[in-house]
């Protein structure tokens, strides 16, 4: 199923129908008359979009849906494709399936994700897998890969799963983070794995310490070869020297557990 | 209200009014009021600041209660209009309120309820952070009573009371005496962290200057000391300040009886915001290992803590309250003002006692120019300049009774100097909301 963006909204579009597990099953028709929030307004989808094929498990949007929110919301399985911009909380709670998006997206991408992939092909904003305002848990599993670049607090307490940026991430990334694994090819910002108990968060870039983290060694870790060929295969740019190169480890944050580590590509 | 007719003009005397020019919200105030004139003569016991507030709130009788597209209006047509304005919008929001009574704030929230709109209070570009970060990781609160009376350790973070809030040390936090603090200033420590000397630094007896941007990790090097924990050589790098300095700050706040931490916009607005406001309260927690630490920011407007506390026992949430969906929701970044307007989503403005055209970021100001605006105000501003329905409005505390929330959460009551022929901001508000009330039903 193929759902076209032909009259732009003016204002948020808030669109949590919107997604191959929602879909799935309805005709043409009544994917048209699902409702939709424009701004305080209940409108039809089809006032915005025009929706043409057969839902089988794939679903493809295209257009500058830079005002439409929510898309892919609880999603548990399937595929939507988007080309375009997305707007805020793509793939909220969503537990299986994929979203590519051949584009940039705003903030939120994978709040509360327990399951499946999103594949940002272009820039992330704030927030990329982070967890949802005054809750502990944040992601709980799956794969959030960013091709280019995202703001601050990418993985806030993350708790599994496998957050990657092929470009730079802002500040405080792996913020309060309580497992899993961040990987940064680019440069990191500030104030990295504030507050950390566990997890990994691996860059290729030097990057200022935090005083409440300790350098630990300097060492080959074996396990980053699979990542880091696993990232390849999934279209990130990997050179050969990471795979086998030296990383500097160090340990945080000691006002928490301390069991944490950063990963810092050496030589 | 206690007024004594004076003889020789046509004057009263106002006891214990109250000041709504900043968060402290003195209510010792002594007004010498010129009725002929409509304005304040003499303000006793008033700061300089809050001099300068009683002073230049003179009323102007000739400008017109309201203007519709710049031309004069009544205010039922300019009630109508902005009625219209607002139903009609897709996504209106209401902005400002920290500068106007509970009451109003209150109706406030009704009306955006009312027309499922987005409504923030100026927190969201000043203390904002301050109310994320306690959400996070709680409050150890306490009032300025109790601060006169109890602390003998007061820190000032990346604030400048002497010069904002020039009452805060005088009349409350460091001079006074108290029931357990016999001897006021001698018996108190006064501690300014700040990345540069300011006029508070000349009553503090340790200053303790850091670099730009280094605060979270200065909060963290304290919370690592008070924890027991090993600290990295590199903070005197990062920070600029010497390890010895850090390990007596440490060891000062962690041996007093009680201690308070004062902030500011130095937490606020730098970079790290709602991480360095929660790291300053997480420092107090920890702290509270060892005595008793409490925490307070210095907040600005006269009644921008009632905005936060009206919005939070009317809707959950202390600022950054979407309607869209007919329940609140909360969400900084998202239906905060500023990123809203960058962003272009809103279609329609209600600005009350505030003037976002003279302090927001440029694209902001762009957008806010687009669309149409709907302006409370007891002066002309510039977002009154480009409003579609500018209102003029009375001043609160000067012409307005109502309750104002100090910065420390306590409620106190105004006692208004002389009358307004211009209506308050309730007065608007309530058959604004009876008129968007009766256009939904519609």
């Amino acid at each position: 199923m193929k759902l076209t963006l032909h009259t732009a909204p003016e204002v948020p579009l808030e669109a949590e129908v919107i997604g191959p597990t929602s879909l799935n099953g309805l005709t043409e028709a009544e994917v048209s008359a699902l409702t939709v929030h424009h701004g305080n307004r209940k409108e039809a989808l089809g006032e915005f979009f025009t929706v043409t094929g057969k839902m089988n498990g794939r679903l493809e949007l295209e257009g500058d849906l830079s005002f439409v929110k929510l898309l892919g919301k609880g999603m548990s399985g399937g595929q939507m494709i988007i080309d375009g911009n997305v707007s805020g909380h793509l793939g909220v709670g969503m537990s299986g399936g994929r979203i590519v998006v051949n584009g940039n997206a705003q903030d939120w991408v994978g709040e509360d994700m327990k399951g499946g992939s999103i594949i940002i092909k272009g820039n992330a904003g704030h927030m990329v897998g982070c967890v949802v305002r005054g809750a502990e848990v944040g992601m709980q599993g799956g794969e959030i890969i960013v091709h280019g670049n995202c703001k601050n607090e990418a993985g806030g307490g993350l708790r599994r799963g496998l957050i990657a940026i092929g470009g730079n991430s802002g500040d405080f990334t792996g913020l309060n983070m309580l497992a899993g694994s961040i990987f940064v090819l680019g440069e990191m910002g500030i104030r990295t794995g504030a507050g950390m108990k566990r997890g990994s968060i691996v860059s290729m870039k030097p990057a200022q310490m935090l005083p409440t983290f300790s350098y630990s060694c300097t060492y080959q870790p074996i396990f980053l070869r699979f990542y880091l060929n696993y990232l390849r295969e999934l279209g990130l740019v990997i050179d050969d020297a990471w795979l086998t190169g030296s990383y500097q480890r160090w340990c945080g944050d000691s006002i928490e557990l301390n069991k944490g580590e950063i990963l810092l590509y050496h030589s | 209200m206690d007024k004594n007719t004076a003889t020789e003009k046509n004057t009263t005397i106002i006891k214990n009014a109250t000041c709504t020019f900043c968060g402290c919200v003195c209510d010792d105030m002594e007004l010498t009021v010129d009725l002929d004139e409509k304005c304040i003569i003499k303000s006793k016991n008033a700061c300089v600041l809050g001099k300068a507030w009683f002073s230049e709130h003179s009323v102007d009788e000739s400008r017109p209660v309201a203007l519709i597209d710049g031309k004069e209006a009544s205010l039922e047509d300019a009630i109508e209009e902005a009625a219209q304005i607002l139903v009609n919008a897709r996504f209106p929001i209401i902005y400002g309120l920290s500068d106007t009574t509970s009451e109003a704030q209150r109706q406030a929230v009704a009306m955006a309820d009312y027309l499922s709109a987005n409504i923030d209070s100026t927190s969201s570009v000043c203390h904002g952070p301050t109310g994320m970060g306690l959400q996070g990781v709680g409050e150890p609160t306490t009032t300025l009573g109790e601060v006169k009376n109890r602390a003998d350790m007061v820190v000032y973070w990346g604030c400048n009371p002497t010069d904002c809030h020039p009452r805060l040390s005088t009349h409350f936090t460091v001079m006074p005496k108290g029931m357990y603090i016999p001897n006021g200033r001698k018996d108190r420590t006064v501690i300014n962290v700040d990345i540069r000397s300011t006029s508070t630094t000349n009553i503090a007896d340790l200053f303790v200057q850091l670099k730009p941007g280094s605060d979270y990790e200065l909060l963290s090097a304290l919370r690592s000391i008070s924890r027991g924990r090993r600290l990295n050589p590199s903070i005197e790098e990062q920070t600029g300040v010497p390890m010895a300095t850090i390990e007596d700050v440490a060891h000062r706040l962690m041996s007093c009886n009680y201690g308070i931490l004062f902030f500011g916009m130095g937490l606020t607005m730098t970079r790290g915001r709602h991480y360095n406001t929660g790291a300053l309260h997480l420092l107090a927690a920890d702290l509270n290992e060892h005595t008793h630490f409490v925490v307070k920011p210095a907040r600005g407007h006269g009644n921008v803590t009632g905005a936060d506390t009206v919005m939070s026992w009317q809707t959950g949430y202390p600022f950054g309250v979407n309607f869209n969906r007919g329940y609140p929701r909360h969400e900084p970044g998202e239906f905060t003002t500023t990123d809203i307007l960058v962003r272009g989503e809103a279609d329609a403005a209600c600005i009350i006692a505030s003037d976002p055209i003279a302090n927001f970021a440029r694209p902001a100001i762009e957008h806010l120019k687009k669309i149409p605006v709907i302006s409370f105000d007891p002066k002309p501003t510039p977002t009154s300049q480009i409003a579609r329905v500018a209102l003029t409005t009375a001043c609160y505390g000067i012409n307005v009774p109502g309750t104002v929330y100090r910065m420390d959460d306590i409620p106190i009551p105004l006692r208004p100097a002389f009358e307004s022929p211009f209506p308050s901001d309730l007065d608007i508000l309530k058959p604004l909301t009876e008129r968007i009330r009766e256009l939904k039903a519609h």
